[in-house]
């Protein structure tokens, strides 16, 4: 069942198109990954999915009731207000009834690991306590939709780590839609991506449909020595890179193909230590999409 | 909880805890005590800066109580004013520069509620300072001078706070309306800089105006009050103050797209 339908969602700022024509539809509990370089529009399509920005053309059609959760990229807070304190009014703001705000602002702030911080002033939070101050503010009403701006991005590592299982631990009650430019992350937690290229989706789809759709596998054949595999890739007729003791071999519609290449391989003996097949990567995609259109 | 009660409960935070409810009224009440009391020790202050030639004989007329205390509006007429102008230009145009406002807007927030709770606290604060400020310097003017008739205190006060009010409604409806505090306060203090020049001018031309409500509110002291010109203007305040209203809730939620994401 779709949750949210955009349909050419345009904004334009005088003469710049900032997002152009935008479509697409979320399904409920899925994970969405709105990915693109910096400046593809991605914040102000959320922005305008949030109700922050009114667009300039397009719909965006969703049930009302079941309410949103919005984190910016960088969350900003009233530093004189405790993390409890701010919590309990997104949620009162929210509409969540008033005897169950403490209970659920409380419960919230512990999910995200803020159990220890809940008196203390938004103002001595670092980085990572108000990213998950951010996501606890988002998801206190316990919204349907969670709109989520490079959710993970200013975190270090193990920040990025649990921000990232938290989420996952959201996607069975939540539909997630959220930016990112660390690919790594969209290919861990989601289930449409969609790519943005100057305003446009220029590319949407599973990540499994998207990797077919750009797929160019290669074969990597590891041997014994570096002249093994340099005598290998100078006797065939395919183009080849080498790197030290091992060759990539691009399988394409023009070949060479699979059969081909077992039989160079055969020949070889026992000079060769090792077969792997190789997909393309999201970041090689990403570069395709973002540099080829 | 309404939306209102909530906002309201924030601005209450945000004044005590970034220490507005403390400093202000402390402005006020200095200003409110100074007068009295420079008026009282005049002869000794110019007596120890000296420079008068040897035997010139300065006779300064004792200012009546009731001068007394129209004088200290005039105090308040800039400093009072530039207080509040600079304790509350930021209230709306800062929230949204700052990106803060940014985590308010994205609920189903009511925009009337969101100003109107700005609006009232900021009032209240400002009339809490000014009356703690002029009930200083009444104490203070009674204690040095004599005394003045409380109930025509009371009036001369309860005006002045209309014209307070007015001021506030002014630096708020700017501060929703401008894109940063800079210009909210540049324009509030120009406002009110130039109603009080106009008044100043050219206001012996008419005798009903929302400028005039410090002159009715010396007029109290005075004993000369045209009641009929004092209570449309007071009328007339009170439709500019709903209009500015109206205009901050409006230029708020006109400007929310505005809010640093």
């Amino acid at each position: 069942m779709s949750l949210l339908d955009v349909k050419n969602l345009t904004k334009r700022y005088r003469r710049d198109l900032a997002v152009d024509h935008l479509s697409f539809s979320l399904q409920q509990h899925t994970a969405t990954a709105l990915i693109g370089p910096n400046g593809a529009g991605k914040t102000t399509a959320l922005s305008m999915l949030a109700g922050l920005l009114k667009p300039t053309t397009g719909s965006i059609t969703w049930d009302h009731t079941t309410g949103v959760g919005f984190l910016p990229q960088h969350p900003r807070f009233f530093p004189w207000l405790t993390a409890l304190e701010f919590t309990e009014m997104a949620a009162k703001l929210s509409g969540v009834e008033a005897k169950k705000v403490r209970q659920q602002a409380t419960r919230t702030l512990e999910f995200v690991g803020l159990a220890p911080a809940l008196n203390k002033k938004t103002g001595t939070f670092s980085g990572g306590m108000k990213q998950r101050l951010g996501l606890a503010q988002a998801i206190v009403h316990q919204p349907e939709l969670l709109l989520l701006d490079e959710p993970v991005s200013a975190l270090d590592p193990a920040g990025r780590r649990e921000i990232m299982n938290l989420l996952k631990s959201l996607q069975q009650d939540t539909t997630i839609l959220y930016s990112t430019h660390i690919l790594n992350d969209a290919e861990e937690m989601t289930d449409q991506l969609l790519f943005l290229q100057q305003g446009k989706l220029v590319e949407k789809g599973s990540l499994e449909e998207v990797k077919e759709r750009y797929a160019e596998p290669r074969i990597r054949i590891h041997f014994q020595t570096a002249e093994d595999a340099g005598g290998f890739s100078r006797h065939m007729p395919w183009e080849a890179v080498q790197n030290g003791n091992r060759i990539d071999v691009a399988v394409t519609a023009k070949g060479p193909g699979m059969q081909e290449i077992l039989t160079a391989l055969t020949a070889a003996g026992d000079k060769v230590v090792g077969v792997e097949r190789q997909t393309a990567s999201l970041e090689d995609i990403f570069m395709k999409v973002a540099g080829g259109r | 909880m309404s939306q209102f009660s909530v906002l309201l409960q924030k601005e209450w935070r945000e004044n005590v805890r970034n220490y507005k409810i403390f400093w202000i009224p402390v402005v006020f009440i200095l200003f409110g005590i100074m007068e009295p009391v420079i008026n009282y020790f005049l002869p000794q202050i110019l007596d120890s800066v000296g420079g008068l030639p040897e035997g010139a004989v300065l006779e300064i007329p004792t200012p009546t109580p009731e001068q007394i205390l129209v004088a200290v509006t005039g105090q308040y007429q800039f400093i009072g004013m530039l207080a509040l102008i600079l304790a509350y230009m930021g209230t709306v145009a800062g929230e949204r520069k700052s990106g803060t406002a940014t985590l308010l807007y994205v609920r189903p927030l009511s925009f009337s509620a969101y100003f109107l709770s700005k609006w009232l606290m900021a009032s209240l604060i400002a009339l809490l300072s000014l009356w703690l400020g002029l009930l200083a310097a009444y104490y203070y003017t009674l204690l040095l001078f004599d005394t003045v008739n409380f109930a025509d205190f009371l009036r001369f006060a309860a005006t002045y706070s209309v014209w307070v009010v007015l001021i506030v409604s002014i630096v708020l409806a700017a501060s929703a309306a401008l894109p940063n505090a800079g210009m909210a306060a540049a324009v509030s203090l120009g406002s009110v800089l130039l109603m009080q020049l106009v008044d100043g001018l050219i206001g012996a031309y008419w005798s009903v105006s929302p400028l005039k409500i410090p002159v009715y509110a010396a007029s109290w002291l005075n004993g000369r009050i045209d009641l009929v010109d004092f209570w449309i203007s007071i009328g007339l305040v009170a439709v500019v103050i709903a209009l500015l209203l109206i205009a901050g809730i409006w230029a708020s939620r006109l400007n929310a797209s505005k809010a640093k994401v």
